[in-house]
């Protein structure tokens, strides 16, 4: 049912002596119906006026949030590029070949022989004394297996 | 109510008729029908019947789908050193269209965008490229044509600053090799479009690439991408990174002898193997002569080769260890089992001899193979007859694929059973008339120092997957060949042909350990013809400590100028490898040092080093 039918007036039940004529309340309906159009096609086209605005800034955002999502890329990718490039750099100087060369360079030489000192503590992990190391005066010190 | 009328009465005229055209109306009203029939005809077949290809061509204009490249895994060594990893580079390309004045359809004639020999003069000094060929190259058929690739990018950016017609270029990944040559051919290469050429890049390819992503993406008439426009992303699976068994460390030294015993002695070629016991595990592997393969396309491509596992040669001596010990675990000799052995022993018709001349002497096998006697060699295999040693010799791995599974890997050969001479067994049992690589060798001795077990070897840990954990490789294969009495025994008397009386080992001694191990000096056969050429290969394979077995180095010289023996040539690289491999792997000495007062005392009385 429309708005319009429901403000329309309705027919007389019977005749009404100190009524106004019929054509009265006709006439007086097309001015209230003319002013609930008015209301409805104001209502309708800011309506539609908010659906176009909210739509138009809907994807205004969208788009200046994929533009950031580029930029975003783009500075992951050149963060990955710039750290990939350091990766090679670390290698390059990590190179056991150019630190012997370089060592060279700088008047070192290469270690004749070199020896491994094996370190055994008087007490074994677990507290207990060890009982090829009676005489240790400091428990915790360790000592050479090589013959002093 | 009116009456009827009158005759006569004036009367108004009747209306005139009105004349229907009714055929033009169904006329024009066919037509019209017509009209839409064909205009809705039309529709169908536009919107229904061609509507998919209309819609498809639609899309291809307006959308483009971009190839994402997957980024190729890393190599690592076993440390977690980069071998071999993937960098950003640029492809500068350019369209030769626009160097030709070309004809619309319409007739309208279209100037050429540049002249192309002043755009060859501008970007040749840039892309270090002739302008010659650059000119020739804008010259070609065609709308695209690479002008450099795998440039840098700064150099590419710079290039597009020249703001050139018809020039352009876009990102391409580069394969980037840090250590320079290191383990180069074992690592091996990729090609310019990053598929693996050669070594591990080749072989572990399908493991390397990756799977390559899709950007569709929108855009406008003007190629301009449509921000807000569809966008669909299907991302690149990344390769997953090796992690190999080498060392660097070790493989840097293995390579650096490798280097300077071949320049020493102005060989042909070295090559070192170090093998972890008990894992298969290859510490380093190297040969000389090297390349770089970040400038691969300016050496010798005979050196891409990995000869340690695609060169064979006559081990020679080597050979004796194993002869030996397949002799002893047949029980037809014991280590106290004796033989008069004299410096020269015919057999089949041809005359073995010992190298250096000597008497007939009483030996134990110890004796034989501390001397490195040929002659006492060949008594011990008379001992064990023809099918016990070839079947021992193949238990050991003689003449089978090591299992590495190394891009171009032989298996070494071994006469078939049915092809053995007379002359077969004493020419085998010393290491003539069968070959193996520097590889196999290294394994057949790494079971003697892990108690009998062959482990088969290998240069892959694992892979790094995208959670970042390491996923371990199946662990190697393992196959007992000896018993561990036969593999300590062989152990002991390889010490002795190291530091025993008269052992042709002693240059292979390493300070602080005890040292096992066996020369080797093999003439080489003759390319074209048969018999032996003049030139020899010198070799060393040995294990430490002896006690308790951790490492085996294996050297190979090829062709060695001045002197060829093993033990002279061979056996000091060994040591320096095996000392460096000893130290790097934090392997404690096993016993044979001198206390620190000693060493105190021989380093105060020794002549101060100077820088080489």
């Amino acid at each position: 049912m429309s708005a319009l039918a429901v403000v329309r007036p309705r027919p007389a039940a019977g005749p009404d002596v100190g009524a106004p004529s019929a054509r009265g309340p006709r006439a007086a309906a097309p001015a209230a119906t003319g002013r609930v159009r008015l209301a409805v096609a104001v209502s309708v086209l800011a309506l539609g006026a908010g659906a176009l605005f909210g739509a138009v800034a809907l994807n205004a955002s969208a788009a200046q949030a994929a533009v950031t999502a580029r930029r975003l890329e783009g500075e992951v990718r050149a963060a990955e590029r710039h750290h990939a490039d350091l990766l090679v750099d670390v290698a390059e100087l990590e190179d056991p070949a150019r630190i012997r060369a370089r060592a060279l360079e700088l008047g070192m030489i290469p270690a004749p022989a070199a020896r491994h000192l094996v370190l055994r503590r008087a007490i074994a992990a677990d507290g207990a004394p060890d009982p090829v190391l009676p005489g240790v005066a400091d428990p915790l010190k360790p000592v050479l297996t090589q013959e002093r | 109510m009116r009456g009827p009328r009158r005759r006569g009465a004036s009367t108004p005229p009747p209306p005139p008729a009105v004349v229907v055209p009714v055929r033009r109306i169904r006329s024009a009203f066919a037509v019209v029908l017509v009209l839409i029939g064909l205009t809705v005809a039309q529709l169908v077949q536009v919107q229904v019947v061609d509507g998919a290809e209309h819609a498809a061509r639609g899309e291809r204009q307006r959308l483009r789908t971009v190839e994402l490249p997957a980024v190729r895994g890393r190599i690592y060594d076993r440390e977690g050193a980069v071998l071999a990893t993937s960098v950003d580079a640029a492809a500068v390309h350019a369209d030769p269209a626009a160097f030709r004045p070309t004809t619309r359809p319409d007739g309208t004639r279209v100037p050429a965008a540049g002249d192309r020999r002043e755009v060859a003069r501008a970007l040749a000094p840039l892309l270090d490229l002739d302008p010659v060929a650059l000119a020739d190259r804008l010259d070609r058929d065609g709308r695209f044509v690479y002008l450099a690739r795998q440039v840098d990018l700064a150099t590419a950016e710079a290039v597009m600053d020249l703001r050139l017609p018809g020039i352009g270029m876009h990102v391409e990944p580069r394969r980037a090799y840090p250590s320079g040559g290191t383990a180069a051919q074992v690592v091996g290469f990729t090609g310019i479009d990053g598929a693996g050429l050669q070594g591990l890049e080749a072989s572990h390819d399908h493991v390397l690439r990756g799977r390559s992503g899709t950007l569709l993406v929108e855009h406008a008439p003007g190629g301009l991408a449509i921000a807000s426009g569809e966008r669909e992303l299907v991302p690149a699976e990344p390769g997953a990174d090796l992690v190999l068994t080498l060392d660097r460390e070790i493989q840097h030294v293995a390579e650096r002898v490798a280097a300077d015993v071949s320049a020493r002695y102005d060989a042909l070629g070295a090559t070192v193997v170090v093998l972890e016991v008990g894992t298969g595990d290859v510490l380093g592997m190297a040969s000389a002569p090297t390349f770089d393969p970040n400038a691969r396309r300016t050496g010798d491509a005979a050196a891409w080769r990995n000869r340690a596992v695609t060169d064979l040669f006559e081990p020679g001596s080597t050979q004796k260890a194993l002869t030996v010990a397949v002799a002893l675990e047949s029980g037809a000799i014991t280590p106290a089992t004796a033989f008069d052995v004299p410096d020269r022993l015919t057999v089949g018709g041809h005359t073995f001899t010992d190298v250096s001349r000597h008497g007939v002497e009483r030996w134990t096998v110890g004796d034989v193979l501390a001397r490195s006697s040929n002659v006492g060699t060949i008594l011990v295999a008379e001992r064990i007859g023809e099918e016990a040693l070839r079947e021992g010799l193949l238990a050991l791995g003689q003449a089978r694929p090591t299992g590495l599974g190394f891009p171009g890997e032989v298996a070494g050969h071994l006469p078939a059973a049915d092809a053995w001479w007379a002359t077969t067994l004493p020419t085998v049992a010393i290491g003539y008339g069968t070959s193996t690589t520097l590889l196999g060798l290294a394994t057949s001795y790494a079971t003697l120092a892990n108690d009998g077990v062959r482990v088969t070897p290998r240069l892959v840990r694992g892979t790094v997957g995208l959670d970042g954990r390491l996923e371990p490789a199946p662990p190697a294969a393992a196959e007992r060949v000896l018993s561990d009495r036969t593999a300590g025994v062989v152990l002991e008397l390889l010490g002795a042909a190291v530091d025993g009386p008269g052992a042709t080992g002693g240059l292979a001694a390493v300070p602080g350990y005890r040292v096992g191990g066996k020369t080797g000096t093999a003439r080489k056969p003759l390319v074209d013809a048969a018999g032996y050429s003049d030139q020899y290969v010198a070799s060393f394979v040995g294990v430490a400590p002896l006690d308790d077995p951790r490492l085996v180095v294996a050297v190979m010289v090829d062709a060695p100028q001045g002197a060829y023996y093993g033990g002279a040539v061979a056996a000091p690289a060994f040591a320096e490898v095996m000392h460096a491999s000893l130290l790097a792997r934090r392997i404690v000495p096993d016993g044979s040092g001198r206390s620190l007062d000693e060493l105190v005392r021989s380093a105060a009385a020794a002549p101060a080093p100077t820088a080489p």
